[in-house]
């Protein structure tokens, strides 16, 4: 089967993923939005959103429920990441949020795309360059407000030839992040579509949907470690940023 | 997918609005509740600690009340058997004292008794010496003699220590 009529058969809730919706243009510019993509990034918004409610209502001090250990083992885990990055803790404590985010929803994203006729907000490039520009965003405001000049000053060292070198350094760092993730999660999404399309479907009846299964496994697996690598990626860059031996 | 457009301002924003609502839905509450919790186990293991070093401080002096008790016990006993002994010497004494007094009282009694018998013996001798010397002498002597004879005899009797 070809790859599109794959992806067409699984697209059990008519998400119209070749169009776009065009809302209008500013100056020349046109406003185009990936109707697929935003849909699964608002359901995505959704569960996490519900899964922080949920984890946070009641909570106990003494005998906290299933998703508020959940939520506070997620919490902890990114939270000793960045202990071990940023050694400050009032900065840490002011980052922290940022970082639990990410892994969170990049967790959610990835997982997301890997129920059946969904796919993940992380398989659009567009996700996955908008969420390392923020972080690119991100580390060169924390720079600018911990450091104030020395921020500008350290892309002149050692030598002030080395600038073209150190803007290059720091532009590569948001693309590799994006293309990272990107790469991973889209490339498990089209090898579950190719797998599917590979098969005959008489192989259904007699075990072939294992095969599947087991790399919808170990994507769920690529959706976490992708999910970690970013966030730590995140952290190391900001603490580059900010720490005083930069 | 490959092709950029206002879909990446959109995920922008999306994760700046997921993140200020999950800064305040869930983080604050978080953050709160992970310090509390760390204030209640340092509190508890001071506490904890605090109590082990009483709890220490009274095993010791609990040891140090049963040492003393039990050397007072010890002083008490030792008092005791000495007092014990005294006794025993005074009850021993006065038992020697009181047999002394009835061996003397049975010599004195004996004494008296002896006496008694040799004022009787005394009297059957005069009284046999007589009858002796009557059937020795028979006739030969004249009554007036004969208690002449007596008499002095007596007289010698008496003189004799029996």
């Amino acid at each position: 089967m070809d790859l599109h009529e794959v992806e067409e058969s699984l697209n059990f809730w008519h998400f119209p993923h070749t169009g776009a919706w065009h809302l209008g243009t500013v100056g020349n510019f046109p406003i185009d939005l990936n109707p697929k993509t935003l849909i699964v990034t608002w359901l995505t918004m959704i569960l996490v959103a519900a899964f922080a409610i949920v984890a946070t209502r009641n909570m106990s001090m003494k005998r906290p429920n299933s998703a508020q250990t959940a939520f506070e083992m997620v919490y902890n885990f990114v939270g000793g990441i960045v202990k071990e990055q940023i050694t400050d803790p009032i900065k840490a404590a002011a980052f922290l949020s940022i970082p639990v985010t990410f892994f969170i929803f990049i967790l959610f994203s990835n997982i997301l795309g890997l129920i059946p006729t969904l796919t993940s907000p992380t398989a659009d490039l567009n996700t996955t360059v908008g969420l390392a520009l923020t972080t690119f965003l991100l580390f060169e405001f924390m720079g600018i407000y911990y450091k104030r000049g020395k921020h500008f000053k350290h892309y002149l060292e050692p030598f002030v030839f080395f600038l073209p070198i150190n803007i290059i350094e720091d532009l590569s760092k948001p693309i590799t992040l994006s293309f990272r993730l990107y790469g991973n999660i889209y490339a498990g999404e089209v090898l579950l579509l190719v797998i599917l399309g590979l098969m005959p479907p008489v192989l259904n009846f007699c075990g072939g949907f294992v095969i599947p299964v087991v790399w919808l496994a170990y994507s769920i697996f690529v959706g976490c470690i992708q999910a970690f690598v970013f966030t730590i990626l995140s952290t190391v860059y900001v603490s580059q940023k900010i720490s005083d031996t930069h | 997918m490959l092709e950029f457009n206002a879909t990446l301002i959109a995920q922008m924003f999306n994760f700046v609005i997921l993140l200020i609502f999950l800064r305040f839905v869930a983080y604050k509450p978080i953050a709160k509740l992970l310090k509390d919790r760390q204030d209640f186990i340092a509190n508890n293991v001071a506490t904890a600690e605090e109590e082990r070093k009483q709890a220490q401080e009274l095993r010791e002096q609990y040891l140090a009340d049963m040492q003393k008790a039990r050397e007072e016990a010890q002083a008490i006993i030792a008092q005791a058997a000495k007092v014990g002994e005294i006794q025993a010497q005074e009850i021993i004494a006065a038992a020697k004292e009181e047999s002394n007094r009835v061996k003397d009282n049975a010599l004195k009694e004996i004494e008296r008794e002896k006496e008694k018998a040799v004022r009787e013996l005394r009297d059957q001798v005069t009284v046999l010496s007589v009858a002796v010397a009557g059937k020795i002498i028979g006739q030969t002597i004249t009554p007036e003699i004969q208690h002449d004879m007596v008499q002095q005899f007596i007289r010698e009797a008496g003189d004799l220590p029996c």
